[in-house]
């Protein structure tokens, strides 16, 4: 079990997932872990190429399009609860970065070529259920602050640049549509623009 | 022509914008299909009228911790001081003076027209451009609604320019915050539906303030659409404590559908502003009533404070208040109720369509006050105060 990265003692309940065997809602997984799987002599024979990929490679695929409404459907689901609880889907994701700073920004993409190219893919990317769209209210609401009503940085959830991009977009977009309130800047009336015409004495 | 400082002119796509507007109009003719209620007459100036007025804002019911109910905007600040008690009274005071603001009722004006007024027409111009320009005075200082915008047609005619171009053309040179160009598209049937069905009102209603001037005809539909749906089902507390409460009773009253909110006031014990409400009817109506009520009810109940309400009451060894405060109620009170009762039961017999649910109402808060009075007198005789 020397492959364990920090991430997983992090999460106490995937943690406890990976101890029973069942592998198929781990988030992060080790890449040096999975190149040296993979035979040296690939290239050679065509036919290896063609084999079914194993649990690893499965979960790193990110091909799959998953609908909204299956999504809609997972966050009210027991199987989300278990694996977030009572925390915000990026409450405890953590970056890895060397040094006591992080960089600025956070990662350009977490996906490359339909496969997770990182072992400590964002907190959207990681979990394929995850689905930005403008009817995912349940999934929008937990980027926007309470307090200003914007939607958070990805400094503080660790948001990839790309997902971060579609989230804005989602956001507005659901703002437009009505799926999400806000709180409408408030409108004056001058009365006098309105009333002053018919009757002279001034509201 | 020429318009003072800054002149702007720009190409306008014209075609392009046309398409949209017109996409826009139709949808709004498909959803005005349902249940839309036209004001038949401009109710302007009987939304002016000071006793109005005056009726919709006791009606409103201010609540200090609904108007300052804690919003997620960007700058949202606190700040922590101290205070002697005087300047803690001020500050109430002046929290006070500023609900009164917040809770301006936007106005209710008729639907305006468009009409084309045209300046000139310069048949040399014609096939100029294949573009018309939009002409617009931007000058520091202008009033939105005196700025001059003008069309120049790509026959040459030069004319004032359609509500629609202008509406555009200020949001772009001196946009309202919260305004968007394009429609949101929450206001198209289908979406507010599904917002009227989350039961989103405030939002709503919030949002086409901002969106809309009062005398667009969008405005005038998305607001009764949104009324007729409280109507429906019956969540006058929503609204209540807003601003928007006071257009929605006068709405129902222009159209005389106040039974529902009526059965709501009697329901929360609130019989001043049933009476209140009534009175609103019988005014818009044209029907003549006894107005010596407003001044019997003016006298019995104090205007209730919105900084008495928030300032605790001080700790007074009166016998009086100490009952008032067990029952909730004072003699003035009930006084105040029989009258309103009186009132309410006159229109009840007379005009009212759901006769018999209101008056089940009526006669269940009867009774509960009638026990109500029993136990204050019983009390007062207790405290051997006569």
């Amino acid at each position: 079990m020397s492959v364990i990265n920090f991430a997983f003692l992090a999460r106490p309940n995937i943690f406890r997932n990976f101890l029973k065997g069942n592998t198929s809602r781990i988030f992060s997984l080790n890449t040096t872990n999975y190149s040296t799987e993979e035979p040296p002599e690939v290239q050679e024979a065509p036919e290896t190429v063609t084999r079914e990929p194993s649990e690893k490679e499965k979960a790193r695929d990110r091909t799959k399009v998953i609908p909204v409404e299956t999504s809609i459907r997972y966050l009210k689901s027991a199987a989300y609860k278990e694996t977030y609880g009572e925390y915000l889907v990026w409450e405890q994701y953590r970056r890895n970065h060397k040094g006591m700073f992080p960089p600025r920004k956070t990662r350009k993409t977490c996906i490359r070529k339909g496969m997770l190219s990182t072992g400590n893919p964002c907190p959207v990317c990681r979990d394929e259920y995850l689905v930005l769209d403008y009817r995912n209210v349940d999934l929008l609401k937990q980027f926007i602050s309470p307090q200003s009503g914007e939607v958070i940085s990805y400094s503080k959830t660790g948001v990839c640049q790309k997902r971060h991009q579609e989230l804005l977009i989602s956001v507005e977009r659901a703002r437009d549509f009505g799926y999400l309130t806000f709180d409408v800047p408030f409108r004056e009336y001058d009365y006098s623009e309105y009333y002053n015409e018919k009757n002279e004495s001034k509201k | 022509m020429s318009f003072g400082s800054n002149l702007r002119m720009f190409a306008n796509k014209a075609s392009l914008c046309c398409n949209v507007n017109k996409v826009t109009l139709e949808l709004f003719s498909r959803c005005s299909t349902v249940a839309f209620l036209q004001y038949d007459k401009d109710p302007g100036p009987s939304f002016s009228n000071p006793d109005v007025q005056k009726l919709l804002k006791s009606m409103t019911r201010v609540q200090l911790e609904k108007v300052y109910k804690k919003r997620s905007v960007s700058d949202n600040t606190v700040e922590y001081k101290f205070m002697t008690s005087e300047q803690l009274e001020k500050q109430f005071r002046k929290a006070a003076e500023r609900a009164e603001k917040l809770i301006q009722m936007p106005p209710i004006v008729k639907v305006k027209e468009d009409s084309q007024k045209v300046i000139s027409r310069d048949p040399a111009l014609t096939n100029f451009s294949n573009t018309k320009f939009v002409i617009a005075d931007i000058t520091y200082g202008v009033n939105s609604s005196d700025r001059k915008i003008l069309v120049r047609q790509t026959d040459g005619t030069l004319e004032y320019a359609p509500l629609s171009i202008r509406k555009r053309i200020n949001q772009i040179y001196f946009p309202h915050p919260g305004r968007k160009i394009r429609l949101p598209r929450m206001f198209e049937p289908e979406h507010l539906n599904r917002c009227l069905a989350n039961f989103q009102y405030e939002f709503i209603l919030d949002r086409a303030c901002v969106q809309f001037d009062p005398y667009e005809k969008e405005y005038h539909e998305i607001t009764t659409k949104v009324y007729n749906h409280i109507n429906e089902s019956k969540r006058f507390d929503d609204l209540r404590s807003t601003r928007h409460f006071g257009p929605m009773a006068f709405y129902f009253a222009w159209h005389q559908i106040i039974d529902d909110l009526l059965y709501d006031m009697i329901k929360q014990d609130y019989l001043k502003n049933g009476a209140e409400l009534v009175a609103l009817y019988y005014q818009l109506n044209g029907i003549d009533y006894d107005k010596s009520i407003h001044e019997k009810l003016e006298t019995l109940v104090q205007p209730q404070s919105t900084i008495q309400s928030v300032l605790k009451p001080k700790a007074s060894d009166d016998m009086h208040e100490e009952i008032k405060n067990a029952i909730g109620k004072s003699a003035e009170d009930f006084t105040a109720d029989d009258i309103s009762f009186e009132f309410i039961e006159t229109f009840v017999k007379t005009k009212a369509l759901k006769k018999v649910q209101l008056e089940l109402a009526l006669q269940a808060l009867r009774e509960t006050n009638d026990e109500k009075k029993k136990l204050y007198h019983g009390l007062k005789k207790a405290h051997g105060i006569s």
